[in-house]
């Protein structure tokens, strides 16, 4: 049998350097991962740690100077030593004696009350088993006098026990009292110091919240994704709700905690804390709705952020950030801190940027520009050539861009207006021949035509020095043409037929009709004739008929899209020339072409802010393009760049966007037409505007009326009139409401605009008669009599009219009934000044006769409200009796 | 005087602003004066006559002259103010309680000289309907009611002004009537009489800005240095416009 042979070498062998270095291996592993898990995976941890420490040394600090400021606070201080003193007196003299008697005296009765607690309810058991022997007794024909004299017994005993007990027990309660009493000051101030270190208090507590307690240790809080689930936040590829995922605030720790504001980032509140925050809480919220970036990332600022490729939605940073607003929010132009969108949105509209780029909620925006279907009647062919050119060159502040046409091609494309409209044109001037008496050489009459251009309120839209510029879109065009060298352009019939009625030529004007009479029409037009002279060109008038450079023109018009913004004769069926601009926002990299410029960073920003300064500068010499110059200031073009960022596929969800959406169209729909009319050259609406006012500083009653709280001032039904068909209220004015021929819809539009400005959920009023108190009527009329107030030594009354010349009287009270909100009035009467300032109304508030209405201001202000709804109510008509 | 003033302290005016530099009254003992006359350079313009159009019984009993430019025939100007600019010191203001009067549809008189924050009244001696409208630019504007039943019932306006400043002041229901509210930071304001003439006394000794101001006309400013009980003299010439 062969022996198995034992290799003894082996087993002496030593493995302990291979188990030291695995050994080794493993507790290194085991470190690696805990550090990479905690550390190089997790930055966030470490921004978690170091803001735990900045807040517990804020909150440390907080306690120091609420503790300093309790120091300071002489209340805190008394009430301090009162206690002391208060605590000190239970302990030592009469108070503390009387205290310790007190407790004796309590602790004795006590003891002899509990004894004859027991023993009274033993009585009352002994009764009920006494009763029961007698009672049985009875029944039973057995003597029972035994037992009856048991019970009295009892009785008597249990009268002395309840005696005893009443006594014990009012005792107890009396001592209770005097100890309370005793002891209430001390409860007081306690009271009273918790109340006055209640901010103390509760920093120490948030103190004590922000460490983990283990025993006598307190151990840093264990870092933890913080994360907020928008439920229902998104659509998956299935077009199904899915949850948002969003834990920026892992990092951004103190993003909605106050104190934070000059800490570096991550660590920094909110800039705007409490606007943002305030009406969307962050935990509801997050900040992927409004900043986008990558909202489950958190391994690295980059990812987190979004800078990464192929992620489509990186974070919106600064005023971009505003972009967002507008996801949700119909109506920015009223947001707060959306100041940058708004006024990119305002900008995309006045400038008509949607004649050749389709946006959506944007495409049905009326023309920008004027009508030119009868151009031929209008302008000095010479000077369409030069203006087509280059209009900036005529008027620098002009709206119209410089498509930056040759000369032949824009004497091709004047050709092709000019004939195009002849036909509409010689039409129109066939019937409105010169009018004789306006002339320009008559000095009498230009003077007469410039005060008119001064007061009746040309100057709230139209500038007539070069420099002059009453109403700016953005910062840099006008809104209405400068009409410093108007003359250049146009002629005296065409301006005095315009000027008569601007509907007449353009159905689609702007401008409105200052209800001109003949001779005033005719001292404007001659006013207007004196601001720059023509310069016609003979040769080129003869090479603008070539029937050829029409055709070319026609094909020019088209290529640039002038009907995107002009209404132009052959034009009726083209589409926008521009590119949609739906998605623009969420344009990448790899859609954006720089053409040659390699000298700009790549960006989206720098892309579109180049594009829109100089919109052909990245054309090639085998890509053209076509977007003309608009020769926008910088900051425009900043604006309409977040404007721009805005237009991206993101969608959100009802439930995160504000309720009252159809309130937001009104503002927005009320908005777009009084920039398209210009309102707001005169008057104040929702607080911006009235730049005309300028030129009333000293009588700012003559400035045209502010329209702050017209929704709630005048009644729906009267707006919607005067807005169609405006009458004189205030004869003091110069100035003219001009009739703007708005249409059923742009009325009610207006009227709808006022009413959600204020609002306004009811906008009818009924006035009723029977309900109105006889006796306010009465003290009314007394008190407008000329006794007390003297109402009509200025108010008009239906046809009596007060003494003197008509600019000192003021508006006919008998229009109030249907013209003004009831509320309003005694608003207004509180006082005038503070809804128009500068208003010839005084205020007679406080201040009302004594003997009236007992002297009650209110009262007095009721009645004369009462009474003025009184003053407009309609005669009874009798049917057929007019007429015949 | 058995005068009920009316309780009328309006936020806004009620509360007093001291100026940036505050001045400091007390007594003068060795003051001098500061005198001189207001010219208007030219020919002395004609008065207006201004038209009365509305309640002609009460306004109209008494002939209306424009008081914007009142020039005597020596070429004295009137209701021109003459203050110091520069003062921090001086003598206390007088404490009297300056009353506007609202009488014959004229303001009495035509230029209110008011110290700063400190209350004044407002009379109506016509018994018709009056409102007083200042126009205010550093002051806020107020338009205040002094209703014909004011004179019957002895009532007074009580207003404020808390910045020093030349305040237009107007009636919107007769639109003839206007005014200017002085509102001064120190005692030395002084109103030219029809001559043109001023003066002002009490005046410590020292180097002053002494400045003139006429509603049409402007304001001119010169420098005038016054000696213990010394008489300085400062005239001015305005020219129009």
């Amino acid at each position: 049998m062969a022996r198995r042979s034992v290799d003894i070498d082996d087993e002496k062998r030593s493995y302990s350097a291979i188990f030291l270095v695995s050994v080794g291996l493993l507790l290194f592993g085991a470190v690696w991962s805990i550090w990479d898990d905690n550390i190089s995976r997790r930055p966030w941890k470490y921004y978690q740690a170091i803001f735990e420490e900045r807040e517990q040394t804020k909150i440390a600090d907080d306690i120091k100077q609420a503790d300093a400021k309790l120091q300071a606070d002489p209340a805190y201080q008394q009430a301090t030593k009162d206690l002391t003193a208060a605590r000190e007196r239970l302990q030592n003299g009469e108070t503390a004696k009387r205290l310790a008697a007190l407790q004796d005296e309590l602790a004795n009765i006590t003891v002899t009350f509990n004894d004859a607690d027991l023993k009274l309810r033993i009585v009352k058991s002994r009764l009920e088993e006494a009763w029961y022997v007698y009672e049985t007794a009875e029944l039973e024909h057995r003597p029972a006098e035994d037992a009856k004299k048991h019970i009295d017994a009892l009785n008597e005993e249990k009268t002395g026990l309840q005696k005893r007990f009443d006594d014990g027990k009012s005792r107890i309660e009396q001592i209770n009292k005097e100890l309370t009493e005793v002891r209430s000051e001390v409860k007081g101030l306690e009271e009273k110091l918790r109340t006055l270190s209640a901010d103390r208090e509760r920093l120490a507590q948030k103190l004590d919240g922000l460490t983990l307690k283990a025993g006598p240790f307190a151990l840093p809080m264990i870092p933890k994704i913080r994360q907020v689930v928008l439920e229902d936040f998104e659509r998956n590829n299935f077009d199904k709700p899915v949850a948002r995922v969003d834990r920026c605030q892992s990092c951004h720790i103190g993003i909605d905690k106050a104190g934070f504001e000059d800490a570096p980032n991550p660590y920094k509140t909110h800039p705007k804390r409490q606007l943002i925050f305030g009406k969307h809480p962050s935990e509801k919220f997050g900040c992927t709705p409004c900043h986008l970036g990558q909202g489950p990332a958190v391994n690295s600022i980059e990812q987190a952020h979004g800078v990464v490729h192929h992620w489509d939605q990186p974070l919106l940073q600064g005023d971009k950030v505003q972009a967002s607003c507008i996801k949700c929010h119909a109506n920015v132009s009223r947001l707060e801190g959306a100041e940058r969108i708004a006024q990119g949105e305002k900008l995309f509209e006045d400038l008509g940027c949607h004649g050749c780029h389709l946006v959506d909620g944007y495409e049905d925006l009326a023309r920008v520009a004027p009508f030119l279907r009868r151009i031929s009647a209008k302008v000095e062919p010479s000077w369409l050539v030069r203006w087509v050119k280059n209009p900036h060159e005529f008027r620098p502040r002009t709206p119209m861009p410089n498509f930056l046409f040759k000369e032949e091609d824009a004497m091709a494309v004047a050709a092709y207006l000019l004939s195009a409209t002849k036909q509409e044109g010689d039409a129109w001037l066939e019937t409105r021949p010169l009018p004789a008496g306006i002339d320009p050489n008559n000095a009498t009459l230009v003077s007469q035509g410039k005060d008119l251009v001064d007061s009746i309120g040309c100057r709230g839209c139209h500038g007539f020095a070069t420099d002059e510029s009453p109403a700016l879109i953005g910062t840099s065009k006008d809104i209405a043409p400068n009409l410093s060298k108007i003359a250049e352009k146009t002629d005296g019939r065409w301006l005095y037929y315009w000027l008569k009625g601007p509907r007449d030529y353009s159905p689609e004007a702007r401008m409105p009709s200052l209800r001109l009479s003949d001779a005033e029409a005719k001292a404007v037009t001659s006013f207007l004739l004196t601001l720059g002279k023509k310069d016609t060109n003979q040769e080129l008038l003869a090479k603008l008929q070539d029937p050829a450079l029409a055709d070319r023109g026609k094909v020019l018009v088209r290529k640039y899209g002038c009907f995107g913004c002009h209404n132009v004769t052959g034009m009726e069926t083209e589409s926008r020339v521009g590119a949609e601009l739906n998605t623009f926002g969420g344009k990448t990299l790899e859609e954006l072409f720089f053409g040659n410029r390699t000298d700009i960073v790549p960006s989206w920003d720098n892309w579109t802010f180049n594009k829109i300064k100089t919109p052909r500068t990245y054309a090639t010499e085998r890509i053209e393009q076509a977007m003309p110059q608009f020769d926008l200031a910088d900051d425009d073009i900043k604006a309409l760049r977040v404007f721009l960022a805005s237009r991206t596929d993101l969608k959100y969800p009802p439930k995160y966007r504000p309720a009252d959406q159809l309130k937001a169209q009104r503002e927005v729909a009320g908005r777009r037409l009084v920039a398209r009319y210009n309102c707001v050259g005169c008057h104040v609406v929702d607080g911006k505007g009235g730049a005309i006012r300028a030129r009333y500083e000293d009588q700012m009653a003559l400035a045209p009326p502010i329209l702050n709280g017209e929704g709630a001032k005048v009644q729906a039904n009267f707006l919607y009139g005067f807005v169609k068909e405006p009458v004189p209220i205030r004869p003091w004015l110069k100035l003219r409401m001009p009739t703007f021929g708005l249409s059923d819809k742009e009325a009610t539009t207006i009227v709808d605009y006022f009413g959600a400005l204020d609002n306004i959920e009811t906008p009818f009023v009924h006035v009723i008669d029977a309900q109105i108190p006889a006796e306010n009527v009465e003290a009314a009329k007394k008190l407008s009599s000329s006794d007390y107030f003297g109402c009509f030594s200025c108010h008009q009354q239906g046809d009596r009219k007060p003494e003197g010349p008509p600019d000192g009287w003021a508006p006919d009270l008998t229009m109030a009934r249907d013209r003004l909100k009831p509320d309003w009035i005694i608003t207004w009467l509180h006082d005038p000044q503070k809804l128009q300032p500068g208003t010839k109304m005084p205020s007679f508030f406080p201040g009302g006769p004594d003997d009236i209405l007992g002297g009650d201001d209110e009262k007095q202000i009721r009645a004369l409200r009462d009474w003025i709804l009184t003053l407009g109510k309609p005669q009874k008509m009798q049917v057929g009796q007019a007429g015949g | 005087m058995n005068r009920k003033a009316v309780a009328m302290t309006v936020a806004a005016l009620g509360f007093v602003v001291s100026p940036a530099f505050a001045y400091e009254g007390g007594a003068v003992s060795d003051g001098g004066t500061i005198s001189g006359t207001v010219k208007f350079q030219g020919a002395p313009p004609a008065r207006k006559e201004l038209e009365v159009t509305k309640d002609k019984e009460v306004c109209g009993k008494t002939q209306k002259m424009s008081r914007d430019l009142v020039v005597s025939s020596g070429g004295g100007l009137q209701y021109a103010v003459v203050s110091i600019t520069n003062i921090q010191k001086g003598k206390a203001d007088n404490g009297a309680v300056v009353v506007l009067d609202q009488n014959g549809c004229e303001y009495q008189p035509h230029i209110i000289v008011v110290p700063v924050g400190k209350p004044f009244e407002i009379k109506n001696s016509d018994g018709i309907n009056h409102n007083i409208h200042a126009f205010g630019k550093a002051n806020t504007e107020w338009n205040k009611a002094t209703p014909g039943f004011f004179t019957k019932q002895n009532k007074t306006l009580q207003m404020t002004f808390d910045k020093p400043e030349y305040v237009r002041v107007g009636c919107d229901v007769h639109s003839w009537m206007t005014g200017w509210f002085v509102v001064k930071d120190n005692p030395y304001y002084e109103v030219t009489d029809e001559n043109g003439s001023y003066k002002m006394t009490d005046v410590p000794p020292g180097e002053y800005e002494v400045k003139v101001w006429h509603e049409k006309l402007g304001e001119k400013t010169t420098k005038v240095t016054v000696a213990a009980k010394g008489e300085a003299k400062a005239d001015f010439e305005l020219a129009p416009k």
